[in-house]
C-alpha cells in the first residue's frame, strides 16, 4: 500500500509544523496579546489597551533607536552584500570548490563575543587601529569614536555576518548555470555585463533574500551594539532586551518588538518595488501551461 | 566550383587542463559556409575544441586564426562567432523574443531594427506565435529553435552547434535536421556542428572531423570516411562492420591479397602500402556482402550456413557462420530477382574488392 502525495507530505513535515508552531507560532501571539496588556509595578495586567504602540510611536528615543537600527542594518547589510557577490561568484563559478567555502565557514567556530572582544581591542584608544594611525602621523592623539560609535557596530557586524551571508550568496548563485555566463558573452557582453544582465537578474530573489536576512539578524541583534555602540549606538534591539531584562515592562517590548516587525516587512516590500521599478527584479505573471 | 575560403585555421593546437591533455596535434581548416561535424564518443575534447573556437577557453599552445586573424587575445563577445549550448543556456528571466534579442540589443541596435530581425528570425524557425512565452513554458524541440535563433540572429560568420539535438527525441530529431540545413542553405553562414551520433554527421555534413582521445583521426566527406575508413576505430565508430584479422599475402598491380588463419583470402583494392606479411584488419560493410554474383570478374566468394534473419522493411540483415566459425553479418536489399537463402541453409556469400578495406591493427 503506498501512501497519498498529501498524506506523505503531512507526515514529512509534521515535525516542522508541530515544532514551529509550539515554540514561534504560539510564543509570538502570546507576545502579541501581551503587547496590548499593561505592566505595574514588574507585574503584567491583562488589559486591551493601546498606550504601548502608541507611546512606541510618539517616543523620539524609539524613533532615534530604530533610526540607528535600520541605518546599521542597511548599512551592514549593503557592505555584507557587496563583499559576498565578488567572493560567492568567485566560489560558484571560478573556483568550483567547497574546499575555500568550508574554510570561510570555519570563523564561525569562534565564539561571537570573543570577535566582539577582539574589535573592541583593534578599535579601542590603545587599538591596533590607532597606534598605526599614530605612526604614520594621521592624526597626533588617539581617536575614542572609533569604539563606541556606529561606526564600530557596523564594522564588526559586517564581521560576523558576511559568513552567513557568503552562504546565502552562494545557494542563490548555485542554481544559475555556469553556461548562462557564456551565452551572454558569446552574445557580446563583457563579464560584467553577464553578471548584470543575466546572473543579478536571476539571483535577484536570492540576493535580496541575502539581505533582507542579513538585515533581520543585524537590526536585531542588540549585544554588538551593547559592547560597542556606546549611548549613540544604542539600537531597536537593545531597547526592546531592556524592557524584558530591566524595566520588565514586558508588553512595550512586545509592542515595540512587534513595530520593528512591521518595519522589517516595510523595508522589504519598499526593496521588492525598488528592485521591480528599476527591472532588476523580473516579475513574471504566470502563465497557465497549456495541456 | 571555386576554391574554398578559409575561415578558421587551427595550427598545431593543443589544449591543456592542468596535467590532462584535452586536445593535441589539432591541424584543422575550416571553410566558408561548410557544414562541418566533430564527431566523436563522449569525452574525446569536441566541446573543448568549439569552446577554443568561441573563446571561452584559450589554446596551451599553437595558433587559431578567424579570417586570418589570430584571435588569441580577442575575448568571446568580440569573436564573429555564436554558440548553440549543448544545454542551450536559454535566459530563464527573459521571453523567447528577449531571449532572441538579447544579442542586437547587447550592440546597441535601434528597437526597429531589433523587432524586425527578431521577427524574421523567429518566422524562419517557426516559433512567431510563441514569442511571449517564457523559457521553462516550452518543450524541448522550441527551445533548440529558440537557442538556434538566439545565435543566428546576430547573422555570425561561424554557428557554432554543441549536440544541438542530442535532448530531444529521434522523430523531432529528424525533423530538425532537415530544418538546420534548410537554415544553413538560407543564412550561408558556416556551421560547425559537434555529435556523437554518426547518423547526424551522415545526413547533415559536407565533411566529418573523427575525433579519438583529443586528437583528430580523419577528416574527410562522409561517404569518403564511410566507403574508405583509415583507421580500425573510424571503421568501427562509423556504421557496422565485419572485421577480419589476416596477414598479408601478396602486393601487386591487381592489389593487395590477404588472408585469414583459416585460409578465407581477400583482394583489395584499397589496400596500397601494405606489404607481404603486415598483420591487417580487412573491415567489409554489411551491404557489401551478397547472395548473388553480381560481378563475374572481380567477385570473391566464401561459404557459411545462415542462422539469422531479421526483416527491417525494405532491408534483411543475415547472421551467417562461416566455416572457420567466424560470425559475419550481410545486409540484403529485397528485391524480386534473388531469392535469399533460408535460415539453416548453406548459402555462397560474395563480395567486391573495391569494398575490402584494409586496416592497420590497431
Ligand atoms: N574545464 C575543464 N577542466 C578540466 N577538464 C576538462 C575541462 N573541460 C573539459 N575537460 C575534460 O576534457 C575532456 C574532453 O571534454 P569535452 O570537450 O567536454 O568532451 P566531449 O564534448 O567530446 O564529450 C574530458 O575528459 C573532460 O573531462
Ligand atoms: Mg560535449
Amino acid at each position: 500500500m503506498s501512501l497519498s502525495k498529501s498524506v506523505t507530505g503531512s507526515l514529512l513535515s509534521a515535525p516542522t509544523v508541530l515544532y514551529m508552531a509550539v515554540f514561534f507560532i504560539v510564543p509570538s501571539l502570546i507576545l502579541f496579546a501581551y503587547s496590548f496588556w499593561s505592566a505595574a509595578s514588574y507585574q503584567v495586567v491583562p488589559d486591551f489597551v493601546l498606550k504601548n504602540y502608541l507611546g512606541s510611536l510618539t517616543s523620539p528615543l524609539f524613533w532615534k533607536v530604530t533610526f540607528n537600527a535600520i541605518s546599521i542594518g542597511l548599512w551592514t547589510a549593503t557592505i555584507t552584500l557587496i563583499l559576498a557577490i565578488p567572493v560567492a561568484y568567485y566560489l560558484v563559478y571560478v573556483a568550483r570548490s567547497q574546499t575555500i567555502l568550508y574554510l570561510i565557514l570555519l570563523t564561525w567556530f569562534s565564539s561571537y563575543l570573543v570577535r566582539i572582544y577582539a574589535w573592541r581591542t583593534l578599535l579601542g584608544t590603545n587599538g591596533v587601529l590607532n597606534t598605526v594611525l599614530l605612526q604614520l602621523g594621521i592624526i597626533d592623539h588617539p581617536v575614542g569614536a572609533f569604539l563606541f560609535s556606529s561606526f564600530a557596530v557596523t564594522i564588526t557586524l559586517v564581521h560576523i555576518y558576511l559568513p552567513f551571508c557568503i552562504l546565502l550568496v552562494v545557494a542563490s548563485l548555485s542554481e544559475i548555470k555556469r553556461d548562462l555566463i557564456d551565452a551572454a558573452r558569446d552574445l557580446g557582453t563583457s563579464s560584467i555585463g553577464a553578471f548584470c544582465k543575466v546572473i543579478a537578474p536571476n539571483a535577484a530573489n536570492g540576493l535580496i533574500g541575502a539581505f533582507m536576512l542579513t538585515f533581520i539578524l543585524v537590526a536585531g541583534d542588540y549585544v554588538t551594539p551593547q559592547m560597542l555602540g556606546g549611548s549613540s549606538g544604542q539600537t531597536t534591539g537593545l531597547l526592546i532586551a531592556d524592557q524584558f531584562r530591566k524595566t520588565g515592562n514586558w508588553p512595550l517590548g512586545a509592542a515595540q518588538a512587534f513595530l520593528m516587525f512591521l518595519v522589517s516587512l516595510a523595508i522589504y516590500f519598499a526593496l521588492l518595488t525598488a528592485g521591480r521599478m528599476s527591472g532588476l527584479v523580473v516579475h513574471r505573471p504566470r502563465k497557465k501551461k497549456e495541456a | 566550383m571555386k576554391a574554398p575560403t578559409p575561415i578558421i585555421e587551427i595550427r598545431d593546437g593543443k589544449k591543456s587542463f592542468g596535467s590532462f591533455v584535452a586536445l593535441e596535434n589539432i591541424n584543422l581548416t575550416i571553410h566558408e559556409g561548410e557544414i562541418l561535424t566533430l564527431l566523436g564518443p563522449s569525452g574525446c575534447g569536441k566541446t573543448t575544441l568549439m569552446r577554443l573556437i568561441a573563446g571561452f577557453e584559450g589554446l596551451t599552445s599553437g595558433t587559431l586564426r578567424v579570417s586570418g586573424e589570430d584571435v588569441a587575445a580577442v575575448p568571446p563577445e568580440r569573436r564573429p562567432v555564436n554558440m548553440v549550448f549543448q544545454r542551450y543556456a536559454l535566459f530563464p528571466h527573459l521571453d523567447v523574443f528577449e531571449n532572441v534579442a538579447f544579442g542586437l540589443k547587447v550592440k546597441g541596435l535601434a528597437k526597429s531594427e531589433i523587432t524586425e530581425r527578431v521577427k524574421r528570425m523567429l518566422h524562419i524557425v517557426q516559433l512567431e506565435s510563441l514569442a511571449n512565452r517564457y523559457i521553462d513554458e516550452l518543450s524541448g524541440g522550441q527551445c533548440q529553435r529558440v537557442a538556434l535563433a538566439r545565435a543566428l540572429v546576430n547573422e555570425p560568420k561561424v554557428l557554432l552547434l554543441d549536440e544541438p539535438l542530442a535532448a530531444l527525441d529521434l522523430k523531432i530529431r529528424q525533423h530538425m535536421l532537415a530544418e538546420m540545413k534548410r537554415i544553413h542553405a538560407e543564412t550561408g553562414a558556416t556551421f560547425i556542428y559537434v555529435t556523437h551520433d554518426q547518423d547526424e554527421a551522415m545526413i547533415l555534413s559536407d565533411r566529418v572531423v573523427l575525433m579519438e582521445k583529443g586528437r583528430i583521426v580523419q577528416i574527410d566527406r562522409p561517404e569518403d570516411m564511410y566507403a574508405r575508413p583509415k583507421s580500425l576505430f573510424a571503421a568501427k565508430f562509423l556504421g557496422e562492420t565485419n572485421l577480419f584479422e589476416t596477414a598479408v599475402a601478396d602486393s601487386g598491380a591487381q592489389g593487395t591479397v590477404a588472408k585469414t588463419a583459416s585460409g578465407i583470402g581477400f583482394l583489395s583494392r584499397n589496400g596500397a602500402g601494405h606489404k607481404a606479411g603486415d598483420k591487417v584488419v580487412v573491415s567489409i560493410r554489411p551491404e557489401s556482402f551478397s547472395f548473388a554474383n553480381n560481378d563475374e570478374g572481380s567477385s570473391q566468394k566464401t561459404q557459411g550456413q545462415v542462422e539469422d534473419v531479421v526483416f527491417i522493411g525494405s532491408r534483411s540483415f543475415y547472421t551467417v557462420r562461416l566455416d572457420d566459425q567466424a560470425k559475419i553479418r550481410i545486409q540484403v536489399q529485397r528485391n524480386g530477382r534473388v531469392k535469399p537463402p533460408e535460415p539453416g541453409s548453406r548459402a555462397t556469400i560474395y563480395w567486391d574488392a573495391d569494398n575490402v578495406v584494409m586496416l592497420p591493427q590497431a
